[in-house]
């Protein structure tokens, strides 16, 4: 059933347009918004493989050179796609779930933004049109701003208003490259754009080329939040809602690899596109950890170490063979899963103590000790400890630098791994395990019912995905086969 | 004597690093394992220099290693360059926006 | 020919230019975003030059024109499209921007960016 295809866009886009337009419904709005975030992990697992081109606009043979041309804004729905979608789509779930039972009166518009961010991220990674990747780009950047405005943290407002700065000019610089590519080779679809420059109908060594390669390389640097983007990125983690934040960064992640999977689509053909990507990976591995361990509040400290984890993403697909790409796209699944789970447990310490100091935390495992133990194994996840998930990643990416003959990629991947670690084991000493400080008062505030059941849904499914990575694995580097 | 001293000074920095507020030690240990992986990590990286020319990246990473330990605690000067304020963040944005477009436009080729 | 696609051109180089400047070094926040925004509009006006044909026609097909003298003479229509998209997603983003600052000029009596935006990390920590 391809006409499942579109649907995954325009379910989540029109139960946000029809929930802030009858927010004032209440218990109609709740139910609905229920409704439509179950489905949405549904539907991709539901739907088949295959192309949606829009309009119908089949591809035209050119008889003459033999090329095929793509009219149409085609949608093309593959098992990457598929896992992605399925688990942003669950994330989206549970952030509703987490976000409906925790306010009796829910806010119409804030729904509205969750879902628009999915939609948009959705269309993002189903995408084969690089203007159609931009316009939604430019939505989730609305939407995630939105959502940081939303939260009721202290100067939210100002990090909103600082992203969106950064954005109008991340985003108009991408552009400018598209139509830098757009004015090389007549045409926004990626495959025939990727057929010209592999057929050597575009001369790759010229100026408006590479030029084409660094404006969208900056673009995606701000997409993604790797430097000198990080301190935005994890500052706009930090002032949203610990659910939201939860969500934004799978939003992040999946930008990232929408786009970074077109630029290696058009510009891997040059190899200075890898030496890029390499290079601001290992940049946003150390600062990223580097800072992680200096801070003081946990959210931005997870904001950091989140930034610090994209940097495996960028070294996966910058190291550029079938076996790092697939690392890498693993990796990036890991990472939406280990740090959803992170976020939401930290912020149900913040629910349960009002607290965002570490210094001033201590003791909480005698009283939350659920939540201590998930977001223990969570952190393990995180650094890279066996059986789970992120060991699984981490492990194929050390291995996939040590056979590109890069052993000082691997030593430096595995430091970051241990310096994460530490990370852990600092803050869940401070947190959990040194005598609660006199002046802190734990009002017998019980963590939200909800939190548990989303944190332990996602546990599940990083010590499955530890135990079974094949699952996963196998159907990506098909996919990555496909591509290189 | 001089490095000696200044490496018993770090923890001095670290603790301006936190104020207001107090200093736990295991703020300061984890800020002295940043400023040892920040050191590390950047020397690590000047090795994969090699694979341009092993000279250079000789080279490269002694001077590194040299500069980067005779100017700790790095911490502080690291952080005080990546703050909140939307006026460093713009700066180092545009910085690297001009640093790619002139090293794609210049030395694009050169890989 | 050429002179009109290159003074184009030119305007929307130098229209990007403007904006990184004011991106940099205006204060106030007004100014600094109208500025920004020069950037969008220098990057829509290059798409427009890319689509510009000298000499061509309104790509709209009519009937009864001749469909090879049309393929030929036609403007490019897609970079077009492409713009007014751009534009509407830029407006839309511009609003946001000034509603925030007009959110934010209330909290704070001035427009400096300086005293606005300023780095907020040591203050909430401890002051809780």
């Amino acid at each position: 059933m391809n006409e499942l295809i579109p649907i995954m866009v325009i379910v989540p886009l029109m139960a946000a347009l029809l929930i802030s337009a009858f927010s004032k419904f209440n218990k109609a709005t709740k139910i609905f918004a229920f409704v439509v975030a179950i489905c949405l992990p549904i539907i991709p697992l539901a739907s088949n493989y295959g192309l949606h081109y829009f309009g119908g606009y089949a591809p035209i043979l050119d008889n003459v050179t033999n090329v095929m041309y793509h009219p149409a804004i085609t949608y093309s729905f593959t098992f990457l796609q598929q896992i992605f979608i399925a688990i942003v789509g669950l994330l989206t779930f549970l952030v509703v779930f987490v976000y409906l039972t925790k306010y009796k009166k829910v806010s119409g518009p804030y729904l509205f933004l969750l879902f628009l961010g999915t939609a948009a991220v959705t269309a993002m990674i189903l995408t084969d049109d690089i203007f159609h990747m931009f316009v939604f780009f430019e939505i989730l950047a609305l939407a995630q701003v939105g959502i940081v405005a939303a939260s009721s943290i202290d100067y939210s407002y100002e990090m909103a208003l600082k992203y969106m700065i950064l954005g109008s000019i991340g985003s108009p610089i991408m552009l400018l490259g598209i139509g830098f590519l757009l004015a090389l080779t007549g045409s926004v679809n990626v495959t025939d754009i990727a057929t010209a420059v592999h057929n050597g109908l575009v001369d790759i060594t010229s100026p408006v080329f590479l030029m084409s390669l660094a404006l969208i390389f900056f673009g995606w640097l701000y997409a993604s939040g790797l430097p000198p983007f990080h301190t935005i990125k994890s500052g706009v983690y930090s002032k949203a809602e610990p659910h939201g934040a939860a969500l934004l960064q799978s939003f992040t992640v999946i930008s990232m690899i929408s786009i970074v999977l077109i630029m290696f689509r058009i510009f891997s053909t040059l190899p200075i596109f890898e030496v890029l990507i390499v290079f601001f990976s290992i940049l946003a591995m150390i600062l990223g950890v580097s800072l992680a361990l200096t801070q003081t509040d946990f959210r931005r400290m997870i904001g950091f170490l989140a930034v610090g984890e994209l940097g495996f993403i960028g070294l996966g697909i910058g190291l550029g063979t079938t076996f790092s790409l697939t690392a890498g796209l693993f990796q990036a699944l890991n990472e939406i899963l280990i740090t959803a789970l992170l976020f939401i447990g930290f912020g149900a310490i913040v629910e349960a103590t009002n607290e965002v100091d570490t210094r001033k935390l201590g003791g909480l495992l005698a009283y939350h000790p659920k939540v201590s133990i998930m977001l223990l194994i969570g952190g393990m996840a995180m650094a890279g400890v066996p059986p789970l998930n992120g060991f699984q990643s981490k492990l194929m990416l050390v291995q996939a630098s040590l056979n590109c003959g890069y052993p000082e990629l691997s030593i430096l991947a595995i430091m970051v791994s241990i310096a994460t670690f530490v990370v852990f084991v600092k803050t869940f000493y401070t947190m959990f395990l040194k005598p609660k400080p006199k002046d802190l008062e734990l009002e017998n505030k019980e963590v939200p019912r909800s939190m548990i059941f989303t944190m332990g849904v996602l546990l599940i499914i990083i010590i499955l995905l530890g135990i079974f990575p094949d699952v996963v694995t196998t159907g990506i580097s098909n996919f990555v086969g496909g591509i290189l | 004597m001089k490095l000696y001293d200044q490496i018993f000074d770090v923890v001095k920095q670290f603790k301006k690093l936190f104020s207001p507020g107090p200093v736990t030690n295991a703020d300061v240990s984890g800020s002295i394992t940043a400023e040892i992986f920040i050191i590390v990590s950047l020397v690590l990286s000047a090795i994969l220099l090699r694979h341009v020319n092993v000279l250079l990246a000789a080279l490269v990473t002694l001077i590194l290693a040299v500069v980067l330990i005779s100017n700790i605690p790095l911490i502080p000067k690291f952080k005080k360059e990546q703050d909140d304020s939307l006026e460093k963040m713009l700066f180092y944005a545009i910085v690297t926006l001009a640093i790619i477009v002139v090293f794609m436009y210049w030395g694009g080729n050169l890989v | 020919m050429a002179q009109t696609q290159l003074a184009i051109l030119m305007a929307s180089v130098a229209l990007i230019v403007i904006g990184v400047y004011s991106a940099i070094f205006i204060d106030n926040i007004i100014k600094k975003i109208i500025g920004i925004s020069f950037i969008e509009e220098g990057v829509n006006l290059f798409i427009v030059a890319i689509g510009y044909k000298a000499g061509g026609v309104v790509p709209i097909l009519m009937p009864g024109m001749d469909t090879t003298w049309f393929a030929s003479n036609a403007a490019y229509p897609l970079p077009f499209g492409l713009v007014l998209t751009s534009i509407v997603i830029g407006a839309s983003t511009l609003a946001v921007m000034l509603a925030l600052v007009m959110v934010l000029y209330r909290r704070y009596g001035t427009l400096s960016t300086k005293v606005m935006l300023a780095d907020t990390s040591k203050q909430e920590e401890y002051n809780e």
